[in-house]
């Protein structure tokens, strides 16, 4: 909510923020041109013959320098993992409100520290709804 | 940020530890029954907090993002009344699911709690967040049988509920985008300063103000986006669809009056166009909900279908809002008292569709034969519904129709009244076939039906609240009248 408040000052009108999108837009011209010349940069450097043409099979090879793969790709992961996979991203949104929180901590005080024991009070009934259900064991 | 503004969240914050409760209790207890007692507790203090407040001064709290005013206050109420019929009602359904009792009354809570702050919200990303509250658990809620249909009608909801979503969210992009601002009463004080033409200069701001429009048309089921309205009638537990056609349904018209005509009807011109785009939208969602509804033999897409048709003549209402100027309120309160009235009809041929149907284990419409002598009193009750939704003396549906169409007719939209009068009379023919299907045909059986007194006390008090708007609406549409004050209008 503190963040939100921010967000209302700091934006003053809409001239502001067209502005800001502006940078946006010049982000996405340097992204454009600088896929454009890394792509046409060795055709380039080919054209003028200043690379060699020798081609031969591990050059061409789809991973040149990685490792090659062993079995099928199509690996079926145990959908048991879910359980703890929604688990993660419970307690990762918990720890990305926990940090901005603990850097500020002087300055959010007493009014801070209630809203992130409330919300981890919250989180913490999904945490035990979870254990007294079974999903943190691996049967 | 004020610490009293919390206290002025008190029904939200009171029900929200109510569904903590709910479920760490069903972590322990054998008894599931118990849970449904406290859940029925916690909407009743959440209830009463609502009601303390009500004729309290409007405000906003929290940063703008939430009105605390006599409008949200209503639909709170309403929405806690609704949640605790359908929890009442589904006494007998939970039966059919041996698991996961604490988390159905937890889930119907919680989407509670969203519809409520759905009400209050008076700020883009308020009312983004509340929405996906209310609609998450409504996607868990539909699937909740697990057999092929309601998993399918789960995914389907899913699915749509999230392209629905999507559109939605960029529109509030491009609204926010050339604005600049996320909060309602901003975004008026904004368009009031634009240009008088300003609006349909700016294609993209038009393009985002459009897109809000498909985004809630899918909440409320209005035309184009009306195609998942059966399939997911069908599949999902009954008292989940009586919910769904209920709460969720009134939820969007609430946020809809609230975004089109307080963030955007600020220009007489503007509403004007909007009042145009309702009408229209209205002609058509009705026509093809009744025709539809015609040839259906499954009870629950019937009634499905007869909520988009329900659902078009709501937005009579929101056209005679647009279509009014100054300070003329009347097309407000006579939506807001269609709402209510339809709220309780339907919920009341909901509850009875739901003991019947579990009984006979059917949801055809032939398998109703005979129920009159089977079952009189359910009987009687559904009848009663479904005259109300047609629009027939004694009940609330008549009342609101003429309320919401003598609204329109005085703001120049009689083609539109003819139009939904002439859909009425369609309507009548596939409403009264099931009253006729269930006096005069030949029961199978003479075995009566059976029904848990909780289920019982929710259709009388129905069908108690549909004779009573019929008969004396007077201090109903006073509520009406009090409740079309917004913060800001």
């Amino acid at each position: 909510m503190l963040y939100l408040r921010a967000t209302f000052f700091v934006i003053g009108g809409p001239d502001y923020l067209l502005a800001d999108f502006g940078y946006i837009g010049i982000l996405l011209i340097i992204a454009v041109l600088f896929t454009v010349s890394t792509l046409l940069l060795p055709l380039t450097l080919a054209l003028f013959g200043i690379v060699p043409k020798k081609s031969n099979p591990t050059k061409v090879s789809t991973y040149e320098c990685g490792m090659e793969t062993i079995g099928k790709t199509w690996v079926q992961f145990n959908f048991r993992y879910y359980f703890f996979a929604i688990l993660f991203v419970a307690f990762d949104v918990l720890t990305v409100f926990l940090y901005p929180w603990a850097v500020n901590l002087k300055g959010l005080g007493v009014y801070g520290l209630a809203v992130i024991v409330v919300f981890f009070a919250i989180l913490m009934v999904g945490y035990v709804y979870a254990w007294f259900k079974g999903a943190l064991e691996w049967k | 940020m004020e610490i009293g503004d919390f206290r002025l969240l008190a029904p939200e914050i009171s029900l929200l530890g109510c569904v903590l409760l709910v479920i760490l209790l069903d972590l322990f207890i054998k008894q599931k029954r118990i849970l449904a007692t406290v859940s029925i507790a916690g909407l009743i203090v959440s209830a009463g907090f609502t009601l303390v407040m009500w004729g309290t001064p409007p405000v906003v709290i929290l940063s703008r993002t939430l009105a605390v005013d006599a409008f949200a206050l209503f639909f709170k109420f309403l929405f806690l009344v609704v949640a605790a019929l359908i929890i009442l009602a589904s006494q007998d359904y939970v039966n059919k699911f041996e698991r996961f009792q604490g988390e159905y009354y937890a889930l119907v809570l919680i989407s509670a709690v969203g519809m409520m702050l759905l009400a209050a919200a008076t700020d883009l990303i308020a009312i983004y967040v509340a929405l996906e509250l209310s609609g998450i658990s409504l996607y868990v809620l539909v699937g909740f049988l697990k057999d092929q249909k309601s998993s399918e009608a789960g995914l389907k909801f899913l699915l749509l509920g999230a392209v629905a979503s999507a559109v939605l969210l960029y529109g509030m992009t491009l609204v926010f985008g050339f604005t600049g601002r996320t909060c309602l009463m901003c975004i008026a004080d904004f368009l009031q300063g634009m240009p008088a033409t300003g609006i349909l200069d700016n294609l993209a701001l038009l393009l985002g103000l459009i897109l809000l429009v498909a985004g809630f048309g899918f909440k409320i089921a209005c035309f184009p986006f009306q195609m998942w309205v059966p399939d997911v009638y069908e599949g999902a537990p009954t008292p989940i669809t009586a919910y769904l056609s209920v709460a969720s349904k009134v939820a969007g018209f609430a946020v809809i009056l609230r975004v089109f005509f307080v963030a955007l009807g600020a220009p007489d011109w503007m509403s004007l166009n909007w009042g145009m785009l309702f009408a229209i939208l209205s002609a058509i969602t009705m026509t093809v909900g009744n025709i539809v509804a015609i040839v259906q033999s499954n009870i629950k897409r019937m009634l499905g279908y007869s909520s988009i048709a329900q659902a078009g003549y709501l937005l009579v209402g929101l056209a005679t809002v647009g279509m009014a100027t100054g300070s003329d309120t009347s097309g407000q309160s006579g939506l807001i008292f269609f709402l209510m009235s339809y709220a309780v009809t339907n919920l009341g041929a909901f509850i009875a569709v739901i003991a019947i149907s579990n009984k006979i284990d059917s949801d055809a419409i032939d398998d109703y034969a005979g129920m009159g002598r089977q079952a009189s009193l359910l009987a009687v009750a559904l009848t009663f519904c479904l005259i109300s939704l047609i629009g027939l003396p004694p009940t609330a549906g008549l009342i609101a129709k003429i309320y919401i169409f003598s609204g329109a007719v005085r703001h120049g939209l009689l083609w539109l009244v003819i139009v939904a009068v002439v859909n009425s009379c369609i309507s009548a023919f596939y409403y009264l076939r099931v009253v006729k299907v269930m006096w005069l045909g030949v029961p199978p059986s003479k075995e009566k039906v059976p029904s848990s007194w909780a289920l019982r006390t929710a259709l009388a008090v129905c069908c108690l609240l549909v004779l009573l708007l019929g008969v004396v609406p007077g201090s109903f549409v006073s509520i009406a009248e009090t409740a079309t004050r917004f913060f800001g209008s």
